[in-house]
């Protein structure tokens, strides 16, 4: 800076610090013209810049007379002329804040001593630049001075900053009390006094009552201040607090007034609808209706932490890939989240190097699922590395308990499962005393006894822990029926019959005289049961602990002969198709299961012509008997036929007819029902048979389709 | 003048090029800044989703989904209205129908008389809730559930109905909510699919399931639904062709995928890697399948618990048992259907032995779940695609009615992943016809199942034919009273 320039700046410095006296002598007298309030708003623009230059002045300043800077030119140089932009930078931010200070909104100790400390600066640090080339002016005055003003630039700093983001902006975070949940928040505390305490109380408290309002207390609120009541409940439009709220900005009624933290639209809203809903101190948020316009507002605020913070580092990607592999899958827990979850699979494949190899991944892991896996409690000492470990899954491993010392180191471990294990009570009961974070300890189907598990609840009341399912012996339930496992029901000559049942020690008792079985009459099944003709099996089932089955009946039909051709005359309906002239010879029985592909298939069905099957054997049979077996369903308009033909003889043109077969007709409505029709006669050779089944030409008249022709369905014929 | 050609001239040198390109670079570096990934492109779009990672930590991190395909009457299950029996008969009030849309069944019946409950109800757990006398299995867990008795649908029939509540859309071809988890959350265990299918059916009025309710729309196939089946094959195509063993199966899959490898690197075709991933899973599979199929290791206990069907394959008692086994093995979704609950008409016949069917092992599953410390990861879902009528549709005496459908109202129950037990939420007027007070739209029901996984969404999206498509569409929102 040449001589010239830097006298004209001296001079600018020398009338700014007598222009600041000016401004403060005359305070209370002079007024900001309009054009000079967006100077006065620049303040917080410029602050930033003497700041730093000044701070950085006055370390230079510090060091100013050690003799190497001493000597040196440049230093010299360039301290004065930045002490010297610093100054006036200063000097103009004070300016502007003394302009900015007149506007409406500010007031309070803390502008009081930002203002002071502000130009306190101003004025120190000008004395040190007039006097730093005085012969009295030595090191130890240049090192208070410059650290004086140090701190009063630190101070001003700090007093300007809370002026703009409040006291507590910076350990908010730190100070922030626990969260309160949406199931127990209050309307008033927990949504309306937070607005007010960040947006309000600053100026309307104990210490600071402007306008005579204090906004802390219920009675305070509810009391008012100097202008009137501050609120009318259930009026929000003659409030007065919402009224000033919502002046324009510049009005200098408008509240909070302008240049602090305005409200936001949302703590509007809040607000009066809180007034709306008659402004209660009381209510819960959830005593709201859920359609209330509070209550779904509020319910945002509320809203649960959504991830869990941990105080450890995320794991190595490509960490994380490597160890990764069929059996053992390793996810985060969620986005940005460096918890861990591990799971093993397979235990065929699983050895303790599975395990070891995680403690790359030691910190991370917060769950662990070893379910199933062959462990030992001398391994569990192998699972002590993970100490931010909250949820292990030792379910049906190897363990007795004893092991679990090794995992004391687990402080945070929260939830143990530890079911299917044969866990010996006394490990158990000292080991799990240790876990001060434990909450829940899953216990089912491990070998201790209900006494047993008492006593633990007893003693560790704040585990919860989860004994299961047992049965006693007194809820007996009923078993389930057995089942045929025969492939057919229906045989050639003799059938092996084989019944079933899938529980383990159930006893199947049976008749075949068309008794109902017992549980101690009847005859035990053993496979050793071979018929020879029809027969109608029925059976129960029964074990001890249980009631006995509900009774399964099976037809087991006899069929002597399969022809060696078939063929319908007539159609089939459309949509009982079934495998066509096949289904009456395939040995396989349609069940009563509407929409199921068994009642597609197997069912063959007329209802507007007859069924006309002819069959012809290769070599003559001896035939005495012919049934059909046949659906009957009332409800569903299928009923037995009408009648049915057997024509048989050597071959088409000597056929004579041999019987016809008349059902009875259904009198009233009955549950469906699966039965034979049969047709016998004198035993006769024959190469040649015609059965021809007539549909049941008229509905009897007590059905609701009366006078219709009814649908015939048939799965099965057989031949004896 | 001729200055300022000059320097615009000077203007235009290596210098100024490559000064101005730095500014325009370092515009682009702050803003990758601010925009992670930003420059990675590849598996993040545009809303920062990446599939398979959670968006938040999960409550829940499986679902077991217990269909009840039909639609359950509310009025026989969970919504006690005591109301309908003062009024048996009595013709249901305009008003309170309003404008609602009937179906083909009952909007030509001349009245509409109301129908009370067959059956009795009693209050259970420390929530008080009611529940009716035909699942006493499910009124003993009464507070490990959250009954929901103010969910209503916006169709009227069984397919759409069904449809939206499985997709999110009363028309087909948008992907199915397992085939939504299975792309949000990706794979637990690598040797099962992340979605199974398991059916079957009581001896009520069925209607039909269709593969459309598993498929993965327009999602990748392999977030596609497996159905299992009952049969000796429960996952088609899995076996060995006769006569090849283990080994030699291990060789040829060895060799086919250095085959495969050589024509990687000549074509560079991910697909082909993908392939073989297949091939591997599935031979991986062929050991996973049988182990969880293999009911025969259950404890007597576990029979008891869930009642002797659960031997029985095919039954829904088997399917809840098989759904515990697969979820506790990684399956990320399992998706039941029990058919069987359109009850027109014999309602009180039929609904008995439906809810005798489904009462145990829906209990037991919850029981079965929380006794090996799964509970509070795998969320259970009870319930059907709407509710039933409370007037009857035919005849109506004191044990003979049927009920319409009625998307108005409907309810449902869940369980565990980070659902509050113990609650009941949601409440119908006195005749059972509207919600009266906090409704759940099917949107918003799946809001939450989805929250309860970690997901948001909003967020969990996938863009197809221009349009970005969610599970919820464009609307639902959490049902935030019901997490704990």
């Amino acid at each position: 800076m040449s001589q010239k320039i830097r006298q004209i700046v001296e001079q600018i410095l020398i009338a700014s610090n007598i222009f600041i006296v000016f401004l403060l002598l005359f305070e209370n007298k002079w007024v900001v013209p309009v054009w000079l309030q967006s100077v006065g708003r620049m303040h917080p623009l410029l602050l930033h810049f003497p700041i730093v230059i000044l701070l950085m002045a006055m370390a230079m300043e510090f060091f100013r007379f050690k003799t190497t800077y001493a000597a040196n030119d440049f230093y010299r140089i360039f301290l004065n002329n930045l002490l010297l932009v610093g100054i006036l930078s200063a000097a103009l931010t004070v300016i502007m804040g003394l302009f900015l200070s007149q506007e409406p909104g500010y007031a309070g100790d803390v502008l009081q001593w930002h203002k002071w400390s502000g130009v306190g600066i101003v004025f120190l640090v000008s004395l040190i630049y007039w006097c730093r080339n005085s012969h009295w002016y030595k090191a130890p005055i240049a090192k208070t001075a410059t650290v004086l003003a140090s701190i009063c630039v630190v101070l001003a700093g700090h007093f300007g900053a809370t002026l703009t983001h409040g006291a507590d902006f910076i350990a908010e975070p730190l100070t922030k009390s626990a969260p309160v949940s949406l199931e127990n928040a209050l309307v008033f505390a927990n949504v309306i006094q937070p607005i007010f305490e960040q947006k309000c109380v600053r100026c309307h408290n104990s210490d600071k009552t402007k306008g005579e309002l204090m906004l802390t207390t219920e009675q305070s609120i509810l009391k008012g201040g100097k202008t009137g009541l501050f609120l009318v409940a259930g009026k929000p439009e003659i409030s007065l607090f919402l009224q000033r709220i919502h002046l324009p900005t510049d009005d200098k009624k408008h509240m909070p007034p302008l240049g602090q933290a305005q409200l936001n639209p949302q703590e509007i809203a809040l607000l009066s609808l809180w007034v709306k809903g008659n402004a209660d101190f009381k209510k819960k948020v959830t005593d709201l209706p859920t359609n209330d316009s509070l209550r779904l507002l509020a319910t945002t605020l509320f809203l649960p932490m959504l991830t869990e913070a941990y105080d450890f580092e995320a794991a190595d990607d490509e960490t994380i890939k490597k160890l990764n592999n069929e059996y053992r899958t390793i996810a985060p827990l969620a986005r940005e989240s460096p918890g861990l979850s591990v799971n093993f699979y397979n235990k065929n494949t699983y050895n303790a190097q599975n395990l070891a190899e995680l403690s790359a991944i030691k910190t991370q892991v917060v769950s662990l699922n070893l379910a199933k896996m062959p462990i030992t409690d001398a391994e569990l000492k192998s699972l002590a590395i993970f100490e931010n470990l909250q949820k292990l899954n030792l379910n049906f491993t190897n363990i007795t308990g004893n092991g679990l010392k090794e995992l004391i180191n687990l402080k945070q471990l929260k939830s143990l499962s530890l079911s299917g294990n044969k866990l010996i009570f006394k490990d158990l009961q000292i080991q799990i005393k240790a876990f001060e974070q434990l909450k829940t300890v899953a216990i089912w189907n491990t070998t201790l006894r209900d006494s047993e598990i008492e006593q633990l609840q007893k003693e560790s009341k704040n585990i919860q822990f989860i004994a299961g399912f047992k049965d006693d012996g007194r809820n007996p339930i009923q078993l389930n029926p057995p089942q045929l496992k025969n492939s057919s029901p229906i045989f050639g000559q003799s059938l092996a019959v084989q019944l079933s049942h899938p529980i383990r020690g159930v006893q199947i008792r049976y008749t075949t005289d068309g008794s109902e079985p017992d549980s101690l009459k009847s005859p035990l099944f053993n496979n050793q049961t071979t018929i020879y003709e029809n027969t109608t099996i029925r059976t129960k089932a029964y074990k001890t602990g249980w009631f006995g089955s509900r009774e399964a009946t099976f037809g087991l039909y006899k069929s002597s002969y399969k022809p060696d051709s078939v063929a319908l005359l007539t159609r089939l309906n459309d949509v009982h198709q079934a495998m066509g002239a096949a289904t009456f010879f395939d040995r396989q029985l349609g069940t009563w299961e509407p929409n199921s592909t068994i009642w597609a298939n197997n069912w063959a069905g007329v209802r507007n012509n007859d069924l006309v099957l002819v069959s012809t054997f290769k070599t003559p049979i001896l035939l005495s008997s012919v049934a059909l077996r046949i659906m009957e369903e009332t409800g569903a308009g299928i009923f037995p036929p009408e009648s049915v033909e057997i024509w048989a003889g050597a071959n088409k043109n000597s056929a004579k007819l041999l019987t016809t077969i008349k059902p009875s007709v259904p009198t009233k409505s009955r549950p469906h029902w699966l039965y034979a029709v049969e047709g016998k006669f004198k035993p006769q050779s024959i190469s040649y048979l015609k059965i021809v089944a007539k549909p049941l030409q008229k509905i009897p008249d007590w059905h609701y389709s009366k006078g219709n022709k009814a649908l015939l369905l048939v799965d099965e014929m057989f031949l004896k | 003048m001729e200055k300022e050609i000059l320097e615009h001239g000077l203007h235009f040198n290596r210098r100024r090029f490559l000064s101005n390109m730095s500014l325009g670079l370092g515009s682009v570096a702050l803003g990758s800044l601010m925009i992670p990934n930003l420059l990675n492109g590849g598996d993040v779009d545009e809303a920062g989703f990446v599939p398979g990672v959670p968006h938040f930590a999960p409550k829940a991190k499986r679902v077991i989904y217990l269909f009840q395909n039909g639609a359950p009457s509310q009025l026989e299950t969970f919504d006690f209205k005591p109301k309908l029996c003062e009024m048996m008969g009595m013709d249901l009030p305009p008003s309170v129908r309003g404008v609602q849309r009937l179906t083909g069944m009952t909007a030509n019946q001349a009245s509409f008389p109301l129908a009370p409950s067959f059956t009795n109800f009693k209050q259970y757990g420390q929530s008080g809730a009611w529940m009716s006398d035909l699942l006493p299995y499910t009124s003993k867990i009464a507070d490990d559930i959250c009954i929901i008795r103010s969910m209503f649908t916006e169709a009227i029939n069984h397919d759409p109905a069904l449809t939206f509540l499985q997709t999110g859309s009363q028309q087909g071809n948008r992907p199915s909510m397992g085939s939504w988890l299975s792309y949000g959350l990706g794979n637990e265990n690598k040797n099962l699919p992340d979605f199974t299918v398991l059916l079957s059916r009581g001896i009520g009025n069925g209607q039909g399931v269709y593969s459309k309710l598993w498929a993965n729309g327009f999602l990748d196939s392999i977030h596609q639904g497996v159905q299992f089946s009952k049969g000796e094959d429960p996952v088609l195509y899995l076996r060995d062709p006769e006569g090849m063993n283990r080994q030699e199966r291990r060789e040829m899959l060895d060799n086919l995928s250095e085959l495969n490898q050589l024509s990687y690197d000549k074509f560079g075709d991910p697909e082909i890697t993908a392939k073989v991933k297949q091939y591997e899973m599935a031979y991986r599979m062929q050991t996973a399948v049988p182990e969880v199929m293999d009911l025969s290791k259950e404890p007597d206990d576990i029979v008891k618990l869930y009642g002797p069907d659960c031997l029985v394959p095919g039954t829904f008692a088997a399917n809840c048992l098989l759904a515990r086994k697969l979820s506790e093995n990684g399956v990320r979704f399992v998706q039941l259907y029990h058919q069987g609950w359109d009850q027109h008409g014999n309602l009180p016949f039929e609904i008995t032995s439906q809810a005798k069917d489904v009462d145990q092992a829906s209990a037991a599953l919850v029981t079965d779940l929380k006794q090996r410390g799964l509970l509070d990861e795998t969320l259970v879902i009870w319930g059907g695609e709407f509710g039933r009528t409370c007037y009857s549709q035919g005849t109506l005496t004191e044990k003979y009615y049927g009920r319409d459908h009625h998307p108005r109202c409907f309810s449902i129950w869940m369980a565990g992943g980070g659902i509050k037990p113990g609650m009941v939420y949601g409440e119908t007027d006195e005749l059972g016809y509207n919600v009266v007070k906090n409704p759940v739209h099917v949107h918003d029901f799946q809001a939450t199942v989805l929250n309860q996984l970690g997901l948001n969404h909003e967020k969990l999206i996938f863009k197809h034919l221009g349009r970005r498509y969610r599970l919820t569409d464009i609307s639902g929102k959490v049902v935030r009273d019901i997490i704990s």
